[in-house]
């Protein structure tokens, strides 16, 4: 078909290049071919095509995601529209060029980073240069506004996107943690959208996309029971915290707290001598307008500042800073501030404290009025980990009758099945806290499945969290079984996948006989090794291949029968 | 024995145990908890073991969501008290490992370790196993171990005498072998004729049974405040048999007049080894058809004896042995104590007996015992006697051997501590009490040490800081530290409380009598400083205190 030199330049541009180059010179040369297509499609076929497919994919952590995009599907449904409704971790990624119409939920965790099953597809997605010229799309992102970072994984997907020359239907649509009403306004666009075809977004573009805020229920509650679980002579310290509400609070088992941490009072001491600013001066920064003292101390974020942070600070202050991370402290000592005028303006600009998530370790069935946490003190070891132990030092701190405000997250996929279905529970340390909550709801229920936990820590006399407890539910026969590896109280190191797989036949049987599986404590390594040792377990006791295996468990998932909540 | 009456809980436990094994394996792999269940805490004492809990920090850990800190005490069975000193090194690493790592002789001429956790009994008596040491019988409603008068060089038949401990031990020593099956892994036992029990049967004996041989003139093992107590009868060098006496004991319970301390009984005398192992037999056989079954606090063979009456026992007794008992032998007790320091015997043997306060061996900041120890045995140079005093020692060392020994004794100043000790505080025995004896009411082996520190000037201070005098304390009347039988015993009442008894005589054949209640530490050594005076201005030429005491009716008898 071409010429002869135009052929030839061809060939030596494919002669010169690598396998990576021609598939990406496949996909780009595509991409300035199909957008031609597209364009005399449209124009045959006018503007007021009803939509007949749609692709809806979720990238969830707690599970809103899903129930959103699975409601999403639900209404589109109804409208006699084929919809293709799944998880951004079963998604194959090069269906993405086939994609027409396609609507992404997807929420932000911790510092902006994507939930824990989207984590691939958000990598292979930000990573693509291949054009997207079919794609038209949508994206809600689900977020908390405490946090510095809030909507980052949908804000990036989004513009990525629109990068990749893919069509915004709807712009980006970020919600807060009440997101069921503005998620609705969502859904309406978007159904408009079906309705009418591509000319709705203009309609939509006018829209306002900032979500509706200030509708968290914030609950002030006071410490009721302040203790530390582990026992003399232990290296851990494992804060048992009851918080007392003046009103029922509205939480479920498996839900989570989110609690916005206060700074220390010596350090704000220190920053307020340090840069000589006046703490009973009102100042704005973001949405708060308060003295001082109050930003500094419950407001705004002073801990290992990310270098975005940093950078603003090095503008107000006119001075060469590196691309690093940073306590406030620090950077006042190692590149002070002017005046207390600079420093004012830096307070303007410091990013807010993110709220710590803590799962609920009680039962509203039980302590409808209160919420209990389980808290482990981090030790200081590494840089990296400094931020995360503002929060549960702060905990720690804490006193019986401080008071304490918070609100609740809730947690839609780390739910008991129902109540007359097994449950196989894998919570060793502070993982323990959904657990209890799990046994309390169950005993108030009288739920009749059984209930089989796996425990471990370091040594059982000083570290078996709520032993007194357990014991209760065990002879009462809440718990009909319950395991425990202490790594430390023997030579050779025991963890909790250690006694599954000494349990292994028995597991096994439950797991045929339809227990749902719930895991809960730290992702890396404990949650990958629980994970491992089921599969052994399946290829051993169910005499499969580890292909099989793996099938085996990704059913048992589909199922619903796994959940994790890992951190 | 007229009306049967409702057996206590224990008899049904025992009963229905299956030869002492209940459900101890079971309880053992009970991970959520570190006690045991409730009918195999009465039967792990069988096996030599208590289950205990650290008492100090029940408060605390009950607010922490954990269950009471529980850990066992393992009691060894050592009939004489010897050991090689391959053993003790092995006791020294095992204690290390398995337990709180002291070492505490008690007051039965055995030792005992503390604080081992439910899941490291069995590696603890495997390794016991290992160097031929068993805690059988060591505790429970069974003979305990036989106490024999420890210190060789007070007569060259010591070794024959010391026979008779082992013999009686072995003759009274359960037949089951649940020991065996639940501690040492070893198989199930298929035809259970070959445990069959004559003596225990299915229903072991009412109460704990203790037997102690003293060979005069030394009463080390307080022989009359055992349930049978021997005395050795030695005419021309030669060992003609044994005195018999039946029927001590020191327990009482606050509260319960029923409740006595007892002198045994004397019955006769035996000659032949036969005859003394029958008549020793069935004595035991009496108090397991007679002894009382519903009531624990009633159940020692001493109020067997005092129910039937002693002639009627001994009745019983000729009945069942088929021989009489001669009246008994003429005997003098004169020493009580033990002889601390370098001693020889009769064949040029060396013996050293080193001063342990209240039993414990471990380093702290005044003396390395713990380590002294370890290195002496490291020579295997001597081997190793515990005293019913609590105190330790070396024995059967070579004269060219004594030399090296004495070296450690100096390198870790052993010597100097056992030489410099005051008389009061060698001569002092104190229970183990808090914090893991759940029957204690006060402190004992804590806090007697920092008593004496306080009585010690007031001896100083009369001028009888050289008397010999025998101070003991227990932590409640149960009298395992023999309280109830020394010229001053401090009785626990209530936590810092403690009943102040004397009158008792130097050498154990007089119990003494509660002199004031409720006392707090002032309160004694008010008391003890009055009474050191009066004895000091009052006192006869070699008269002990509680002689004294007696003659001046400061106590009536």
């Amino acid at each position: 078909m071409l010429p002869g030199s135009k052929l030839k330049t061809l060939q030596e541009l494919i002669d010169g290049s690598t396998r990576d180059e021609l598939i990406w010179m496949n996909g780009y040369i595509s991409g300035l071919v199909t957008p031609l297509k597209d364009f005399n499609g449209n124009g045959q076929n006018g503007h007021s095509t009803i939509v007949k497919k749609i692709s809806i994919v979720f990238g969830t952590e707690t599970g809103n995601s899903k129930k959103l995009a699975t409601e999403l599907a639900a209404l589109a449904k109804q409208k006699g529209i084929n919809v293709k409704c799944t998880g951004v971790d079963q998604y194959r990624l090069s269906d993405l060029d086939k994609e027409e119409f396609f609507f992404v939920v997807i929420s932000t965790h911790g510092e902006g980073e994507p939930p824990g099953p989207a984590k691939k597809f958000y990598d292979a997605v930000m990573a693509r240069t291949t054009t997207l010229p079919h794609l038209r799309f949508a994206v809600l992102a689900l977020g908390d506004t405490s946090y510095p970072l809030y909507c980052k994984t949908g804000e990036d997907i989004d513009g990525h996107f629109i990068k990749l020359g893919a069509k915004q239907l709807l712009p980006l649509h970020k919600c807060d943690v009440d997101f069921e009403k503005p998620a609705k306004v969502w859904f309406d666009k978007v159904l408009s959208i079906t309705e009418k075809g591509e000319s709705a977004s203009k309609l939509a573009g006018n829209v306002q996309a900032v979500a509706p805020k200030g509708e968290k229920k914030i609950y002030n509650g006071i410490i009721l029971t302040h203790l530390n679980l582990n026992d003399r002579g232990s290296e851990k310290v494992t804060w048992h915290i009851e918080i007392g509400a003046e009103e029922p609070v509205n939480y479920e088992h498996g839900d989570a707290i989110a609690i916005i941490p206060h700074n220390r009072k010596e350090v704000i001491d220190r920053i307020i001598t340090l840069t000589g600013i006046d703490e009973s001066k009102v100042v704005e920064s973001g949405k708060h307008k308060e003295t001082v003292r109050v930003l500094l101390t419950e407001r705004l974020n002073i801990c290992y500042l990310l270098s975005s942070a940093i950078k603003k600070y090095a503008v107000i202050t006119q001075q060469e800073i590196p691309d690093t991370r940073m306590d406030l402290i620090d950077l006042l000592r190692i590149y002070p501030v002017k005046n207390p005028e600079q420093f004012e303006e830096v307070i303007k600009v410091l990013p807010v404290i993110a709220p710590r998530l803590y799962s609920v370790s009680s039962s509203p069935l039980v302590n409808p009025n209160e919420v209990h946490l389980t808290v482990s003190r981090h030790a200081y070891l590494k840089q990296e980990e400094k931020h995360v132990g503002l929060c549960s030092t702060f905990l720690g701190d804490l006193s019986v009758n401080s008071a304490i405000s918070f609100y609740v997250h809730r947690n839609r996929s780390f739910k008991l099945p129902a109540d007359d279905k097994n449950v196989i529970m894998i919570g060793p340390g502070t993982g323990i806290a959904p657990f209890r909550s799990f046994l309390a709801e169950r005993d108030a229920r009288g739920a009749t499945g059984q209930n089989w936990f796996f425990f471990g820590e370091q040594h059982f006399a000083s570290d078996f969290l709520y032993q007194s407890e357990m014991q209760m539910f065990y002879q009462t026969g809440v718990l009909n079984k319950i395991h425990l590896a202490f790594s430390r109280d023997q030579q050779e190191k025991i963890y909790v996948q250690h006694r599954m797989i000494e349990q292994g036949k028995e597991l096994f049987e439950w797991l045929q006989g339809g227990a749902y599986v719930y895991i809960s404590g730290t992702k890396d390594p404990m949650s990958k090794d629980v994970e491992k040792a089921w599969l052994d377990i399946i290829v051993h006791h169910g005499k499969k291949t580890p292909e099989e295996a793996n099938a085996y468990w990704e059913s048992i998932k589909k199922e619903g029968r796994y959940h994790k909540d890992v951190y | 024995m007229a009306t049967p009456q409702k057996l206590s809980p224990v008899e049904r436990i025992k009963l229905s145990s299956d030869a002492l094994r209940g459900s101890l394996k079971e309880s053992l792999t009970d991970e959520i908890t570190g006690s045991l269940r409730e009918d195999d805490q009465s039967l792990i004492k069988f096996h030599g073991l208590y289950q205990q809990d650290d008492r100090d920090r029940r408060e605390e850990r009950a607010e922490k969501k954990l269950e009471w800190l529980y850990s066992y005490m393992i009691r060894l069975r050592l009939p004489g008290g010897l050991i090689t000193p391959e053993q003790w090194t092995g006791i020294h690493h095992i204690a290390g490992e398995h337990s709180t790592g002291t070492i505490k002789i008690t007051t039965r001429q055995t030792i005992q370790l503390h604080g081992i956790v439910k899941t490291h009994i069995k590696p603890t008596i495997k390794a016991f196993n290992t160097i031929h040491l068993d805690s059988i019988a060591a505790c429970g409603d069974v003979n305990r171990n036989v106490t024999c008068s420890s210190h060789p060089s007070v007569s060259a038949l010591h070794e024959e005498v010391f026979g008779y401990a082992a013999k009686i031990s072995e003759m009274a020593l359960p037949k089951t072998k649940a020991y065996y099956e639940i501690w040492l892994d070893e198989e199930q036992l298929l035809n259970k004729e070959e445990e069959k029990d004559p003596l225990y049967e299915d229903r072991y004996l009412p109460r704990k049974f203790k037997i102690g041989i003293a060979i005069p003139p030394d009463n080390d093992v307080d022989a009359f405040g055992n349930d049978i107590g021997m005395i050795a009868v030695i005419e021309n060098g030669e060992l003609k048999g044994f005195n018999i006496a039946a029927g001590g004991g020191l327990s009482t319970t606050h509260g319960n007049p029923q409740t006595y301390a007892r002198l045994a009984s004397m019955l006769g005398f035996v000659d032949t080894e036969e005859k003394v192992l029958k008549a020793i037999y069935e004595i035991m056989t009496i108090q397991r058809d007679f002894g009382n079954r519903s009531d624990r606090k009633l159940a020692r063979l001493k109020y067997t004896i005092d129910r039937i009456g002693v002639e009627a026992f001994k009745v019983e007794l000729e009945k069942r042995c088929g021989f009489s008992l001669e009246p008994a032998r003429p005997y003098t007790f004169e020493f009580r104590g033990d002889h601390f320091g370098w001693s020889e015997n009769h064949v040029g043997k060396w013996y050293y007996t080193i001063f342990t306060e209240n039993g414990l061996i471990k380093d702290d900041e005044k003396i390395a015992l713990k380590t002294a120890l370890f290195e002496i045995a490291a020579t295997g140079k001597a081997h190793f006697r515990f005293t019913c005093n609590q105190n330790l020692v070396l024995s059967d060392i070579d004269a060219n051997d004594k030399d090296i020994v004495n070296e450690l004794l100096v390198k870790f100043g052993i010597d100097q501590h056992t030489e410099l000790a005051s008389q009061v505080r060698r001569n002092a025995i104190a229970c183990v009490a808090f914090p893991t004896c759940p029957l204690a009411l006060a402190e004992a082996q804590r806090y007697l040490p920092s008593l004496i520190s306080k009585i010690e000037p007031l001896l100083a201070k009369h001028n009888i800081d050289n008397e010999e005098m025998h101070l003991r304390m227990t932590g409640c009347p149960n009298g395992c530290g023999r309280s109830h039988l020394s010229e001053i015993g401090l009785v626990g009442t209530a936590y810092g409380k403690y009943n102040l008894h004397i009158g008792g005589d130097r050498v154990g054949e007089r119990l003494n009598i509660r002199y004031k209640e409720n006392l707090d530490e002032q309160g004694i050594l008010d008391h003890l400083d009055q009474l050191f005076e009066m004895y000091a201005a009052g006192k006869n030429a070699g008269e002990g205190i509680g002689d004294f005491a007696i003659r001046n009716q400061l106590v009536q008898l």
